[in-house]
C-alpha cells in the first residue's frame, strides 16, 4: 500500500463532478514514490509514473478521463489496455525514451510544457520519430526533416534523447532544437511565437523567406520561377504573387499555400 | 556538432548554457541562452535579445557580457553551420 503525501491528490475525490472554487492551479505533487501528478484544474491533469507499480492506485471507478499518464517504465499490453480504458491518453516507455524525472517535473511546472519534449520514440521501419510533447501530444518528425551539417555531421537516429529540460532533440552528437521542429511542423506553436517575438516582420515576403531559408531551400531553388522573382517577392517589392507561383512556391517548400504567411 | 559557449564555473553550475545547435530555427541568425525550462535567443546581427518573453533581464549581465566578447566565435561557430543564412550582409540578393 502507498503512502499519499498529498491525499487532496487522491484521482477519486480530485477529479469529482464538484469544482473547488478555491483550489489554485496547476499543482503538482509528487503522491507517492515513483508518481507525480500535475493538476491543471480540478478535473483534469497529468500523472507521471517512473514504473508499473504506482499504476496499482488507479481503480476502475476512479474518474481519471480528462487525465493524461506518462509511464517511462514498459508495460505488459494488459495494464497497458487497462489504463487507456481508464486515461484520456496514455504514453509508456520503451522504445520512447525520456527526460529523467527531475528534468521532467520541470517540464511539467513550466506554463509552456506544450512547447517541450518529454521524450522521444524512433520508429525505424517508416524512417521517422515520435516527439513527446510536455502535454503528451505526439508529432512525428520525418528522418529527412534533419539535415546534416555543411561540415557532414550526420544525425543519428540509433542514439536519439531529449536534452536541456525538453529544449533540445540529441540524435548522436546532433543537436536539434525542438522549437525549430514545433514552428515547422505545428501551425499553433507558430501562432504563439509570433506573439513572442519582438522583430518579425509580419509581411508575407518576409514570412516566404523565413521559411525558405528554414527549409534551406536558395531562391534560385525554385522551379520555374527566376531567383529575381522571388527576391522581388521577399522584399515586399510584389504584395501578393500569382495564384499560379504561389502554388508552385508551397509545393516547392512542402507547405499549404495558405501557410506561407504562418512562418 | 553544437557549438557552446564556455562559461564560468559559476555560471554553469546555475545550469546556464549558450548554444548553437545543428538544426535551429534559422531567422534571424542568433544563439540560445539556456536555463533549465527556459530558453531566450540572442540576435547575431543586433547583439540583442529577439523576444519579447522570457525576459531579457534574467540573463545575469556577466554572461550577456561574455556573449559580446564572443560573438566573432558566435558569428564564426552560425555561419560555419548555416552557410545559407549567414550573420552578415551576405545573403544572395
Amino acid at each position: 500500500m502507498m503512502v499519499l503525501l498529498d491525499p487532496a491528490l487522491d484521482p477519486v475525490q480530485d477529479t469529482g463532478e464538484g469544482e473547488d472554487p478555491g483550489a489554485r492551479f496547476p499543482r503538482l505533487s509528487m503522491v507517492s514514490n515513483g508518481l507525480l501528478n500535475l493538476r491543471v484544474s480540478n478535473r483534469s491533469g497529468y500523472w507521471v509514473a517512473s514504473s508499473a507499480s504506482p499504476t496499482e492506485r488507479f481503480g476502475p471507478r476512479d474518474r481519471l478521463g480528462r487525465d493524461r499518464l506518462l509511464v517511462t517504465a514498459e508495460l505488459d499490453t494488459a495494464l497497458r489496455e487497462y489504463l487507456e480504458a481508464l486515461f484520456l491518453d496514455v504514453v509508456t516507455g520503451p522504445p520512447a525514451s525520456f527526460l529523467p524525472l527531475d528534468q521532467l517535473r520541470h517540464v511539467l511546472e513550466s506554463d509552456r510544457r506544450q512547447d517541450l519534449a518529454v521524450g522521444v520514440l524512433v520508429n525505424s521501419e517508416r524512417q521517422a520519430i515520435v516527439l513527446i510533447r510536455g502535454n503528451f501530444a505526439r508529432i512525428v518528425v520525418p528522418w529527412s526533416w534533419f539535415r546534416p551539417t555543411p561540415a557532414g555531421l550526420a544525425p543519428d537516429f540509433g542514439d536519439v534523447e531529449v536534452i536541456d529540460h525538453g529544449l533540445t532533440i540529441r540524435l548522436g552528437r546532433y543537436e536539434a532544437a525542438v522549437e525549430a521542429i514545433l514552428y515547422e511542423l505545428d501551425r499553433d506553436f507558430r501562432a504563439r511565437e509570433r506573439q513572442r517575438r519582438i522583430d518579425m516582420d509580419p509581411a508575407f515576403g518576409a514570412a516566404l523567406r523565413r521559411l525558405r531559408i528554414q527549409k534551406g531551400v536558395p531562391r534560385s531553388g525554385f522551379p520555374g520561377i527566376t531567383e529575381k522573382e522571388i527576391a522581388r517577392i521577399e522584399r515586399g517589392e510584389v504584395s501578393r504573387p500569382h495564384a499560379a507561383t504561389l502554388r508552385a512556391i508551397a509545393d516547392r517548400l512542402g507547405v499549404e499555400a495558405a501557410d506561407i504567411e504562418t512562418f | 556538432m553544437p557549438e557552446q559557449l564556455p562559461l564560468p564555473k559559476r555560471l554553469s553550475a546555475e545550469g546556464w548554457k549558450v548554444k548553437i545547435r545543428d538544426l535551429e530555427h534559422g531567422e534571424p541568425p542568433h544563439a540560445t541562452v539556456i536555463r533549465g525550462t527556459t530558453d531566450w535567443r540572442w540576435n547575431l546581427r543586433s547583439r540583442q535579445f529577439m523576444d519579447r518573453q522570457p525576459n531579457a533581464r534574467d540573463v545575469p549581465t556577466e554572461l550577456v557580457r561574455l556573449m559580446r566578447a564572443h560573438h566573432a566565435d558566435l558569428v564564426r561557430w552560425w555561419d560555419t553551420t548555416f552557410p545559407d543564412n549567414p550573420v552578415g550582409p551576405g545573403e544572395e540578393e
